[in-house]
């Protein structure tokens, strides 16, 4: 029953920004400082859910502890930055983590 | 496009680029939301509902951290706003179209087949709303059925959850590297981080990733207007370099429409390419 609620209001959510702007600005200009501002908008969601995944324990305390997750990310950034792949990014990424939570 | 081929076959071929990038991703979305405690049915009707690779690894990532369900909500819809540009950027193609039409349109738009429509709408005359609402089913059919095979993927195998947060991780980082365009993007990006891991610290909640996310961006925002203004020249703005032969992600159509236009007027008319 809660997931059901969440699913229907993440359906409502992700319903309202895609209706109302197409039919209000089909006879109007969009707003620059929107279209500049909304460009920041996924860079600072995904930084910062990736580093409350690494640095931010269950229990909200913040920790340098997870060393085969910071590794990783590194080796994913790269792979990420000279490949362009998201695969490879992600394969190779999940592969080196399962070797270094096997090691460490 | 040739008169004697059907249209719907047509589409279905302009589409086909398209639905075969989602099945891989769609595999790996369905396994992820199975992990993160969907049922196959939920995941079925998220895929038809939310229809966004983006959103739907939120998602999976918000229910792994135990978010509740009103700061999934939230984060959704600020992720989500950005389909307000998309779908503005389309909507003078739409004139003609009854509300009806639109309503049904806006339902199924998402980043990808936003930029094959819109690539369709700018380049060739005889594209209808039709068509572009086709190209839009196809995807969201083909999105769907990989997500349920992926969650019954994930039901039947025993995943190492810490492996799995891993993969959502990845995947974020990835997006991250391949939209830091610009020193000041890299900025905003570090600054984010450090206010997510100070207010979810302090406000002993992920109601820190929302804060840190409005903040950062907003900051982001305003320091680009900011330097822009005061010295266009500041090193701040400068291009991060990438490695040769770059290419560009769909999600950054919206924001260089215009080069997009160039390019597209450079090349003959071989619009296959989504």
């Amino acid at each position: 029953m809660k997931d059901l609620t969440l699913v229907l209001l993440a359906g409502v959510a992700a319903f309202i920004p895609r209706y109302f702007p197409m039919l209000f600005f089909s006879k109007r200009k969009i707003p620059d400082w929107f279209n500049e501002w909304m460009g920041f908008v996924p860079v600072s969601l995904f930084t910062a859910l990736i580093v409350k995944q690494i640095f931010v324990t269950s229990t909200y305390a913040f920790s340098l502890g997870n060393v085969a997750a910071m590794i990783s990310a590194v080796i994913v950034i790269l792979i990420a930055y000279f490949t362009r792949s998201m695969t490879l990014s992600v394969v190779l990424g999940l592969a080196v983590m399962w070797g270094l939570t096997m090691l460490l | 496009m040739k008169k004697e081929q059907a249209n719907w076959l047509a589409v279905l071929k302009i589409a086909m680029p398209l639905c075969l990038s989602y099945i891989p991703i769609g595999l790996a979305c369905g396994v992820l939301l199975h992990a993160g405690g969907l049922n196959t049915w939920l995941i079925g009707l998220v895929s038809l509902i939310v229809y966004s690779g983006g959103a739907q690894f939120l998602i999976a990532t918000m229910l792994t951290i135990h978010a509740p369900i009103s700061q999934i909500v939230i984060m959704l819809f600020f992720l989500e706003l950005r389909y307000a540009l998309l779908g503005s950027s389309l909507s003078h193609y739409l004139k003609k179209s009854s509300h009806k039409f639109i309503l049904g349109f806006a339902f199924s738009l998402n980043d990808e087949n936003y930029a094959v429509n819109y690539l369709k709408f700018a380049t060739d005359k005889f594209w209808t709303p039709g068509n572009a609402l086709l190209v839009e089913h196809y995807a969201l059919y083909t999105w769907a059925i990989s997500n349920v095979i992926g969650s019954l993927i994930g039901s039947s195998l025993t995943i190492n959850l810490v492996i799995v947060d891993f993969a959502l991780t990845a995947l974020f980082l990835f997006m991250v590297t391949m939209q830091v365009k610009r020193r000041l993007t890299l900025l905003t990006a570090i600054l984010s981080g450090i206010l997510s891991a100070f207010f979810c610290v302090t406000m002993k909640s992920t109601l820190g990733i929302v804060v840190a996310t409005m903040l950062g961006s907003t900051a982001g925002f305003l320091a680009d207007r900011f330097i822009r203004s005061m010295s266009p020249d500041s090193p701040l703005l400068y291009k991060v370099r990438g490695p040769s032969g770059t290419r560009e992600m769909i999600n950054d159509q919206a924001l260089t429409e215009e080069r997009l236009l160039d390019e597209q007027n450079e090349k003959t008319k071989d619009t296959k390419q989504p």
